[in-house]
């Protein structure tokens, strides 16, 4: 292996070209038009160009990607995560081109793909699943015959799309006159997005917390687990806050946990690095839920905590190694470690996407904190794509020096030009239920709830006076000494602003919308 | 020089001078002494509040959004401000929510509908639902400003929208 095209963007393309270079390996970006000159292309060895802006004219189609790696002589492609990613179509056109794919192999992806089947794996394996419906409910079948099995689990039930994944397709139940629409909602939501409708129905645990485990599994039989990341926090069934370990999760349950993900990845013939993820009930009782086969957007948390690369060990299975150079102590955290994901979203503003240009920027650092991002000053943040724009994970000896780091590089962290996800993770971040570890999957949802709609960033007095005085100066300053001649000339207070740093903004159409939304009071 | 300058409910009149170590500021009848210096695309700024005190240190950015809007940043925090020089104040229209005449409703962003939830001659309630616009891969619902009467849908489930385009029409 010598070359490594990698059929993504954003933080992730930047994350594995890393690792390209660390091994010595080149590296190929490939981007659609907006991002041209986007920070994975300027950083990659190779860049080629693969058509337009929607995902499906460029980073969904396969022939391209596949002439792209042919054309750059790659011989591998890393299919970081979204996108292709958990495609068994795109794992066998990279075989069949003569390619390596860094991932599972396409009988796997597809195994463990349908979340039906995958859960029947599980039980073979012995490891319990949350009570559910056993066959795809296909489009075909009347919502009547839904209802008889929702009736013989007991509401409140989940009703999920069986090719489902980051929530999309995914609604809860609590009756049966909630039930058609449900069914309706889930199965167009999935159908857009997987374009395939079938469904299926588990039962809903009460507060339940999401806990997973990463493995590596080698091309020789070896399978390593590593300590349960826990994952409750989380927005419309999205990660918000991810850490390792669980606070709640002692050695012994580590080591059941562990077990089954390996039992589970077996079973499937699970290959590369790939997660199994849980439900734990309040009694400790665990679920499987189903297999991720692909790196995930919080796997550095599990690097800090056990010092492994796991972006280099992919590459490594992927070329045929033997997991041998691993700590045998995986199961050890060392340390503790929480990740926090920042959008281009406004929290304010019911977690609109807030695209356009950066203006500044300024990432955290410092002991501790690691920043896995892809933006800086002068970027565009196009409205095609997930508005990830950086990972913060911050590593402490203990919970509580973690969670002081975060809350630094948060603090730290400053992004100006886009909205960003920001106010609202320092404001989850300073809660007594974060510090006590007292949450489970619909506690966020709950939360914002009850805040309806409340201000995450908190006007302070002090800090608004300081603000309206700097709001002056940067006037003041700007029109120096000559303030009647520019009032003579019309140049107002808005046109020396166009002029001045903010690279004439202030009439674009980005900049209009939001003033706009805020007017008309467009808010969710 | 005099600005009139609004955070939130709460309204200042702010006079600044240049002096020999910096600026006089004046608020309202209070006086500050501040040294306002560029540090790239920021600003460092130094408060000095009363006489023999240590300056506060504060790190500023300013984001401007037209109309004499400034989101400023104060140490990564972000403040809403409206800034106007005294007397030159334009007049400022009348907030959405108190308007009685016909309303708007654009869309925020480009995007594609996915789905319309009012139809022309329905009553709707303030912040009801009326467009749900999909972009950024996740879906947004476009909320009534206030309460009022559809006069007008502009769009069907499916069509792509560029920014600002009208959707919905509230009289």
């Amino acid at each position: 292996m010598h070359k490594i095209l990698i059929a993504n963007r954003g933080e992730i393309a930047v994350r594995v070209i890393r690792a390209c270079r660390d091994l010595g390996l080149g590296s190929v970006a490939i981007f659609s038009d907006c991002d041209r000159s986007a920070r994975h292309v300027r950083m990659a060895d190779e860049a080629v160009a693969i058509g337009g802006n929607p995902p499906a004219e460029s980073y969904l189609r396969i022939d391209k990607i596949i002439d792209a790696a042919r054309a750059s002589g790659a011989d591998a492609v890393h299919p970081g995560y979204g996108f292709l990613s958990e495609n068994e179509d795109f794992a066998g056109a990279c075989r069949d081109a003569g390619l390596t794919f860094i991932g599972p192999s396409p009988e796997a992806v597809a195994r463990v793909g349908s979340k039906t089947t995958a859960r029947m794996i599980a039980v073979s394996a012995g490891v319990p699943v949350v009570q559910g419906t056993k066959a795809p409910f296909g489009s075909e079948v009347p919502d009547n015959e839904i209802a008889t099995a929702a009736e013989a689990i007991g509401y409140p039930i989940l009703i999920k799309a069986v090719a489902g994944g980051g929530g999309k397709g995914m609604r809860v139940v609590s009756g049966r006159e909630e039930l058609g629409s449900a069914i309706r909602s889930a199965r167009s939501e999935a159908e857009s997005a997987f374009g395939d409708s079938s469904v299926y129905l588990e039962r809903r645990l009460v507060r339940p917390r999401h806990v997973e485990i990463q493995i590596l599994a080698d091309q020789h039989g070896t399978i390593c687990p590593f300590v349960e990341r826990e994952c409750s926090i989380q927005r419309r069934h999205q990660k918000v806050i991810e850490e390792s370990p669980s606070p709640v999760v002692d050695a012994a349950l580590r080591a059941r946990l562990a077990d089954a993900a390996v039992a589970v990845a077996q079973a499937a013939g699970y290959t590369n690095a790939g997660t199994v993820e849980f439900l734990l009930d309040e009694e400790g009782r665990f679920y499987f839920l189903e297999v991720n086969a692909r790196l995930q957007v919080e796997h550095p948390v599990t690097e800090l905590i056990s010092g492994i690369d796991l972006v280099h060990w992919q590459i490594r299975i992927a070329r045929g190694e033997k997991l041998t150079g691993l700590p045998l102590e995986s199961l050890t955290p060392h340390g503790h470690a929480i990740e926090c994901r920042v959008y281009a979203e406004d929290p304010d503003l019911g977690f609109m996407p807030s695209p356009g240009r950066i203006l500044a920027l300024r990432a955290p650092a410092g002991p501790g904190i690691r920043d896995d991002g892809w933006v800086e000053a002068g970027s565009e943040v196009p409205i095609f794509y997930d508005s990830l724009l950086s990972k913060v994970i911050a590593w402490g000896e203990d919970r509580p020096q973690a969670i002081v780091r975060m809350r630094r590089a948060l603090e730290e962290y400053e992004i100006v030009g886009v909205r960003s996800s920001l106010p609202f993770s320092r404001w989850l971040l300073a809660r007594p239920e974060f510090a006590d570890a007292r949450f489970h999957t619909g506690f966020l949802d709950e939360l914002l709830q009850q805040r309806a709609g409340e201000r995450f960033e908190a006007p302070d007095p002090s800090l608004e006076e300081v603000a309206a005085i700097a709001a002056c100066l940067v006037e003041a300053s700007a029109f120096g000494f000559s303030v009647q001649e520019q009032q003579d000339r019309g140049g107002g207070i808005d046109g020396l602003f166009a002029g001045n740093n903010n690279h004439g903004r202030a009439t674009s159409p980005e900049r209009s919308w939001k003033a706009l939304a805020r007017r008309e009071g467009l808010r969710k | 020089m005099r600005f009139e300058v609004e955070t939130g409910e709460h309204r200042r009149t702010i006079d600044v001078r240049s002096s020999a170590d910096g600026w006089t500021v004046t608020i309202d009848d209070r006086t500050i002494s501040v040294d306002f210096a560029r540090a790239a695309d920021r600003w460092s700024m130094l408060v000095r509040r009363a006489e023999g005190d240590a300056p506060a240190s504060h790190e500023i950015a300013v984001e401007s959004r037209g109309q004499g809007q400034r989101l400023v940043y104060v140490d990564g925090h972000a403040v809403p401000v409206r800034v106007f020089m005294s007397g030159r104040r334009r007049s400022t229209p009348g907030s959405a929510s108190t308007a009685s005449g016909p309303i708007a409703v654009v869309a925020p962003m480009p995007g594609r509908v996915v789905k319309v939830l009012v139809k022309a001659g329905d009553t709707v309630a303030a912040r009801q639902g009326l467009v749900v616009v999909e972009a950024m891969k996740m879906e947004n619902e476009l909320r009534a400003p206030r309460a009022g009467t559809v006069a007008e849908v502009r769009v069907r489930a499916g069509a792509p929208v560029e920014a600002n385009v009208l959707l919905v029409v509230i009289t």
